[in-house]
């Protein structure tokens, strides 16, 4: 028994053998071995953001010392481009006005003003071409809540998609990005009644920062350049978020016509992200008074 | 081995296992090739292991992989096409890696550095091969997982680029646990003591 359990290949089939174990039971809904893993972040995390701090400080003190005469040079530029900048914001305060006085008047809602949006940074990057989850700063603590079957859109500083939140934890997230093989959404063209289709990530494609475009309809094919929006089907993204450009079309097999897409969002470098959260919209007086009735008749 | 020989053990792994992985998971680095950046912690799991033996290995792997798991799970796509995380994979890789590397020609030939590199380029082989063809098969049976690589896609644009990215990261790596290591010399006392004993030949570099 004792020289069983010194030998290096007993002991390590045991060990995988384990292990493969905690794979299963940690892919079961609920599996508490996911609380495992919470002690790990508070001995990483502080660690992590000392790494990164100083990593940002080394490259900033660098880029100061190498980008000092082309800042003075663009910093000259700015200038002028921040007065005539002066000159049309002046222009369009005016124009914002009249806006919101014909918002008001017409009831027109906002793009996307009944979502919440919940900024965070980038905590963790992708540590290989597999283990591809980033994490943003961003959680259970802050008020995000992912409920069974519910997608949260990620999206980046200019509202371009980015990826859905596939976990939220206590004090971050995990989100899919837009370039993983198993992240789908539906898109349009960016036009009245635009044809829809589906946008995925392929394995092929993300080394060359693109998606995969499919069911595409013979008779709508979509133009190099148009732009793709989500659709909104489905209802586990809103419509009308950015998703990118088609790059190029394949009409080689007419009953598996695909397209390739360049999102807007450089994945690759993106530190800031932004969680869109829907919120239940208060109830109107009509709403609850209706209800107010339906009650009272029922109990009557 | 001595207490303070076991004190610099432990402290020079922890600086060397929390710098690594969160450097990994942090800067995105300006070494890529298609796309592809250099696996530092499959690296130092799979060095460690071939210079310092089976027990340090498994250790460094056990522990890289739970922070792998924890910084960067990678996802599964289910059966009924949901994508969720799944928890245990970095470590199941990162322990298969330290018993390769572990038993890599280390029984009949002295460790050496040119072993420790060829230890790192057919791990990544392995590695990156079994990945592949594990996500080939599970695409034919989840729906919603798009995988169409070709084969010679996935030898030119991931296998080859991550051993070429994986062997060039492993040159510093092999020069800091060698001469900056858990071990003065570079050599794991107690693989010299299974030496004497003529208990396999886990040699010295």
């Amino acid at each position: 028994m004792r020289r069983l359990l010194t030998n290096k290949r007993f002991l390590t089939i045991v060990s995988l053998l384990i292990i493969l174990a905690v794979i299963v039971l940690g892919s079961l809904p609920g599996s508490p071995l996911n609380a495992v893993l919470k002690p790990i972040g508070a001995i990483v995390n502080p660690i992590q953001k000392v790494v990164k701090y100083t990593g940002n400080t080394i490259s900033g003190f660098w880029a100061a010392l190498t980008d000092g005469m082309a800042i003075r040079n663009e910093n000259e530029q700015l200038r002028a481009e921040i007065a005539e900048l002066q000159y049309e914001l002046n222009q369009n305060e005016e124009a914002a006005i009249r806006y919101e006085e014909l918002q008001e008047a017409f009831h027109i809602r906002e793009v996307f003003s009944n979502y919440d949006i919940f900024g965070a940074s980038v905590l963790s990057r992708d540590s290989d071409e597999w283990f591809s989850v980033i994490r943003a700063g961003v959680g259970n603590s802050d008020g995000i809540y992912l409920e069974q079957g519910q997608s949260l859109a990620v999206v980046d500083v200019r509202m371009n998609l980015v990826g859905r939140v596939i976990e939220v934890n206590e004090d971050d997230s995990d989100i899919l990005m837009l370039l993983h093989e198993g992240f789908q959404v539906s898109g349009k063209v960016n036009a009245v009644n635009g044809a829809t289709f589906i946008v995925t990530g392929d394995a092929s494609l993300k080394q060359q920062g693109l998606c995969l475009v499919t069911g595409i309809d013979p008779d709508t094919i979509p133009n190099v350049g148009d732009e793709i929006v989500t659709s909104g089907d489905g209802g586990l993204f809103p419509q009308g978020i950015p998703i990118g450009v088609i790059e190029s079309v394949d009409t080689s097999d007419e009953l598996n016509i695909t397209a390739t897409l360049r999102p807007y969002s450089d994945i690759a470098d993106i530190n800031d992200i932004f969680i869109m959260v829907p919120f239940e919209e208060e109830n109107t007086f009509e709403q609850v008074a209706s209800e107010v009735y339906e009650t009272t008749t029922a109990d009557t | 081995m001595r207490r303070p020989q076991q004190i610099r053990k432990y402290i020079v792994y922890a600086v060397y296992l929390l710098l690594i992985t969160t450097v990994q998971v942090t800067f995105r680095g300006w070494l890529n090739l298609y796309g592809i950046r250099p696996d530092m912690m499959f690296v130092f799991v799979v060095l460690s292991a071939y210079m310092f033996g089976f027990y340090d290995g498994i250790v460094v792997g056990a522990l890289v992989g739970i922070i792998r798991d924890y910084f960067s799970a990678p996802t599964v796509t289910g059966l009924d096409g949901t994508v969720t995380n799944a928890l245990g994979i970095g470590l199941f890789v990162m322990v298969a890696a330290a018993a390769y590397g572990s038993a890599f020609f280390t029984v009949r030939v002295e460790r050496n550095f040119i072993l420790a590199f060829l230890s790192v380029v057919t791990a990544t082989l392995l590695y990156k091969s079994a990945g592949h063809l594990l996500i080939f098969i599970w695409s034919h049976i989840a729906p919603g997982l798009s995988y169409n690589m070709e084969l010679s896609q996935v030898l030119l644009k991931s296998i080859l680029p991550q051993i070429l990215m994986n062997f060039i990261v492993a040159i510093p790596l092999y020069l800091l646990l060698r001469f900056a290591g858990p071990y003065k010399g570079g050599v794991n006392p107690v693989l010299v003591d299974e030496k004497r004993k003529g208990d396999q030949a886990w040699l010295t570099m």
